[in-house]
């Protein structure tokens, strides 16, 4: 009830942007923006803005299978350690088969395959998917190194390989190309279609999505193979970038990725998100981390200011929203 | 399992004793627990000896003490993973403060400010502001790791006071057998257990974590319990950080990495509920216990990193999948 | 992913029944080798090195995984101890963290020799030089580059959190400056000492200013990630010189092959390092005097003289003995960790 007295002396228009949807992540981007320009010459450049695009693409394809998940209320913790492998299987399936399509194939399936995994322990064997997928995450983890001892190498030399990640459409590069066609195709799905209504549904209220004769269920099982398949898709981007198949990267890629879902605003609750606000908070997040190191400042700094902003954003959602039950 | 599969079991008197210590679930876990303990004898002959089933003991004592007081913020109805980072923290002004006064207790009540700090932080976030706890802790995890890594100028602290009383509280031996860190976190986890399962405080916080609108109900200031539940957390694992200081003989700003999930692992394990209200500190204590004999044995047999991963991962689902599996049965 | 599950299953079996077996062979010494993190190129090669050395010697070698967790490697030492191992060789995770667990092997009587980096309360550690290999690569470069080259620009992608890291990377740029003095480090970076990591650091950097003469890696993931971060910002490689180190694996030979911009390598020789561990084990055991530091050698190579020192057919490589043991060590490194 505090929190309705508060916030009386701010002015009205500044609540009423940041009471607004994106409000609050609209005026942190440009002031991000504003800010780092005038205190960094090279901020503003086009080669700089590509740079960030690129960065942002990877966790932006996996994070808008992840805002689909949380609005379902469950979460997929092995997205990191399956980009990792993922990234070996592209890598190797493409030196067997000199084939660029069939190794990103393989390298979907093999995503999606984990989260079909992923979905048939949260939604069979009833395992908290936290906990199944730190599982999973752990047995990824190990499986690489199985897989493979060390990183897997580009012998096939397929001069449109490495364009996957470097290339550019019209002047965009590639992946960001690949990311805005996932986030476009997800905020209209869930925006404009019935099925994006049943995945909301499916995360506020279970019961009544099974009254209304539906499966909330299957609609969490194709949240789990989308993001999984997103994974896969995110995997190939990286075999390319890196040039090879790393069974170590995608440390804490997990973390940025739910780090950058919540601070769009997407509920851990369930029920409540934003295509449109992940893409912005990925944005904030990556212009962060960029900014960091334009202005030479500490890179320890990395990771102690989005976990600042993280909370922060939190704390202005539940003011705006007001006390929460709970 | 054997035990808990049969509901006809005669009702002796040590049936019923053992009824009102622990559960069903409980006595599961502990007939898991010696059967990774047979395993493993029949597989090396260095598992089954006083020392090293005694020296596991010693090594669990720190995921001990985190995992206990992760039960307690979750059976409280919160989630706490900022203990990995805090855990590298508390041990910085307890190694700096004892270089410079030569006093351990004084570099204890350092590490504990700075851990009941944490913890309050954790909470007044989580219990009074009403933010996610999962997110609050999530976003410490990093800010407390990179404040130790702008502390340090990520250097370890060497600890040259060099007290016979620090070295053995992480690696002295009683009777030169029992290893005094599992003796510490021994009888501070049978007093976390006597608060949880014998007090009036105890009965409040599983309400709070079982229904927090019944408890406010009822009257409780579920506030406050919740708050409390993350000071006993941070508590626990300042503890857990001094011990972990003592086997090191320093200060390492990268400890600690990793340890929250291992420990929500062990927890849920245990039979701890992620929805809160339910499970028991015993629980929580052998699953702790039966993945670090696991891990030990499969170090023995020297099964590579690459398998105690994978089969840790499936040690767990398939554990919490019984036990979704015998509670979708009841 | 099903079948991998099914085989693991088999594999486990197996690998339980085989390793007993081997830990019972009562042959010559057992030595038990406690590795920083056995899932990296660089350890698997040294454990490579150990067990050639202790198959010619007639010893085995068993080896636990610390993982990166200090608390694991303690642990991993107790359980080494309770096995009743001749002797243990160590890397430790962080060099501060081990001095307890020294004191109480020397108490129990277990001779123990470290890896990496030295340690309070230690009998003997096993090591390159940091320093000067980074300083013989910055030499190399620098040669290569023409001591008339004018501002030669270079990045730096680093690792500040390890001592051995941070010696490396000043090593290069004081190596470097010995020839060309004129020659400045414009990007310092942390980039985690993995691709990925390095591959983001260094495209901001890149954006920022990307008037680079020399990339620096200060293993090969980062010096690669770097080179990706080169290509994907689109810019020329034609003068560009990437010097990466390590020699960890096969990812610097691919790159090397193919007569880019990679063009120098820091080799540290890592199967070289296991057989000198194997070698200062057995002799510490048996009571010989052995010198306080052990150093393995290092060079700077470039793609001509590395097939010399490794032998590569694109799937594996490997180490030729005679020239590696041909190599010189230094009696004592220009700079250590404890002069920073």
């Amino acid at each position: 009830m505090r929190d309705l007295t508060d916030d009386d002396r701010s002015g009205a228009l500044l609540r009423r942007v940041f009471n607004s949807e994106y409000g609050f992540l609209v005026v942190v981007l440009t002031l991000l923006v504003v800010g780092l320009s005038l205190a960094a010459t090279n901020f503003l450049t086009p080669s700089n803005a590509v740079a960030i695009l690129h960065q942002s693409s990877l966790v932006l394809i996996v994070a808008v299978g992840m805002t689909f998940l949380l609005i379902t209320a469950e979460v997929d913790i092995s997205v990191g350690a399956n980009l990792a492998f993922a990234s070996c299987v592209v890598m190797d399936v493409i030196n067997q088969t000199n084939s660029v399509a069939l190794g990103a194939l393989a390298g979907i399936a093999f995503g999606a395959g984990v989260g079909l995994i992923n979905a048939f322990v949260t939604l069979v064997l009833k395992v908290n998917s936290l906990i199944g997928t730190i599982a999973m995450m752990m047995a990824l983890q190990g499986g690489v190194y199985l897989y493979t001892r060390e990183a897997v190498q580009n012998h096939h030399q397929i001069e449109i390989f490495p364009k996957i990640a470097t290339g550019f459409i019209l002047g965009i590069p590639v992946p960001v190309v690949f990311a805005a066609v996932v986030a476009l195709a997800g905020w209209f799905y869930l925006a404009r279609t019935r099925g994006g209504r049943l995945v909301f549904a499916s995360g506020a209220n279970e019961a009544a999505v099974r009254l209304s004769g539906y499966s909330p269920a299957r609609v969490k099982f194709g949240a789990f193979v989308m993001t999984g398949a997103l994974v896969g898709l995110a995997a190939v981007i990286l075999a390319s970038l890196l040039n090879a198949g790393q069974p170590t990267a995608g440390t804490g890629f997990e973390l940025t990725v739910i780090a950058a879902v919540l601070l769009g605003g997407t509920s851990l609750m369930g029920g409540r998100g934003t295509i449109l606000g992940t893409v912005l908070a990925v944005l904030i997040l990556k212009i962060i981390d960029n900014g960091i190191i334009m202005l030479r400042w500490n890179q320890d700094l990395q990771i102690i200011v989005p976990g600042l902003v993280l909370i922060l954003a939190l704390y202005m959602d539940q003011k705006k929203r007001g006390p929460a039950h709970g | 399992m054997p035990l808990s599969a049969n509901p006809a079991l005669p009702q002796n008197m040590l049936s019923r004793t053992l009824r009102k210590v622990a559960g069903q679930s409980e006595i599961a876990l502990f007939v898991s627990l010696v059967l990774i303990v047979i395993v493993f004898s029949s597989l090396s002959e260095y598992f089954l000896t006083t020392r090293n089933l005694t020296n596991v003991l010693g090594q669990a004592s720190i995921i001990l003490l985190i995992a206990t007081g992760v039960a307690v913020a979750l059976i409280g109805g919160e989630v706490d993973i900022s203990v990995g980072s805090l855990v590298a923290a508390v041990a910085l002004p307890l190694v700096e403060i004892m270089n410079a006064t030569g006093s351990l207790s004084l570099g204890i009540l350092g590490a504990l400010v700075l851990g009941l700090m944490i913890g309050a932080i954790n909470g007044y976030l989580s219990a009074y502001l009403r933010i996610n706890s999962l997110i609050v802790t999530l976003g410490m995890l990093f800010l407390i790791r990179g404040g130790v890594y702008l502390w340090t100028n990520k250097r370890a602290q060497a600890d040259t006071a060099y007290l016979d009383s620090f070295f053995a509280i992480g690696n002295g031996k009683a009777f030169g057998i029992m290893p005094i860190p599992a003796i510490i976190a021994g009888v501070i986890v049978l007093m976390v257990m006597f608060i949880m399962h014998k007090t009036r405080f105890g009965r409040r916080i599983y309400a709070a974590g079982g229904s927090a609108e019944v408890a406010r109900m009822v009257g409780y200031d579920v506030r406050r319990i919740k708050f409390i539940c993350f000071l006993i957390s941070s508590t626990l694992a300042t503890i857990a950080g001094i011990l972990l200081a003592s086997r090191l003989g320093a200060a390492v700003h990268t400890s600690g990495q990793g340890y929250e999930f291992q420990a929500i692992a062990a927890v849920v394990l245990g039979g701890v509920s992620l929805a809160g209200g339910r499970g028991n500190i015993l629980g929580a204590a052998l699953g702790v216990l039966i993945l670090a004999y696991l891990s030990n044995g499969l170090g023995m047999i020297n099964a590579p990193t690459e398998w105690q991963l994978v089969i840790t991962g499936i040690v767990i689902v398939a554990a919490v999948s019984l036990d979704s599996y015998k509670k979708s049965k009841e | 992913m099903k079948s991998t599950h099914v085989l693991s299953a088999v594999a486990i079996a197996a690998a339980l029944s085989g390793t007993t077996a081997l830990a019972q062979d009562g042959e010559g010494l057992r030595i038990g080798y406690i590795v920083n993190y056995a899932t990296h190129e660089w350890y698997q090669n040294v454990i490579l090195g150990m067990e050639q050395r202790a198959e010619q010697l007639g010893h085995t070698v068993e080896v636990i995984d610390a993982n990166l967790d200090m608390a694991r490697q303690v642990a991993a030492a107790e359980d080494f101890m309770a096995r009743e191992m001749d002797v243990i060789i160590m890397t430790p995770v962080n060099e501060e963290g081990v001095v307890p667990i020294l004191r109480r092997a020397r108490a129990d009587g277990v001779p123990i020799v470290l890896e990496g980096n030295p340690a309070p309360g230690m009998q003997t550690v096993v090591a390159i030089c940091d320093y000067d290999t980074g300083y013989l690569a910055g030499v190399a470069a620098g040669e290569a580059l023409g001591a008339d080259a004018e501002g030669i620009r270079v990045m730096n992608v680093g690792l500040p959190l390890l001592s051995a890291t941070i010696l490396r990377s000043r090593g290069f740029m004081d190596g470097l400056q010995t020839v060309i003095p004129s020659a400045e480090m414009v990007h310092d970076l942390d980039g985690g000492g993995n691709p990925d990591r390095s591959q983001e650091v260094s495209a901001a950097a890149l954006a920022a200013d990307s008037d680079i003469d020399v990339i620096y890696g200060i293993n090969d993931s980062s010096a690669l990630g770097a080179l990706q971060a080169w290509r994907a910002a689109g810019l020329p490689e034609d003068d560009l010189m990437v010097v990466g180190t390590g020699a960890e694996g096969l990812a610097f030979l691919n790159e090397m092959q193919t007569e880019g911009p990679y063009q120098l390598e820091a080799a540290m020789f890592p199967e070289k390092i296991g057989f000198t561990a194997i070698d200062t084990a057995v002799a510490l055991f048996n009571g010989e005097e052995v010198p306080e530091y052990v150093i393995s050698p290092t060079t700077a190579l470039t793609l001509g003289e590395v097939s010399s020192y490794y032998s590569y057919d694109g799937e594996s490589r490997e180490i030729q003995w005679d020239a590696v043991n041909a190599l010189e060590a230094p009696e004592q490194c220009m700079m250590y960790a404890s002069d920073l």
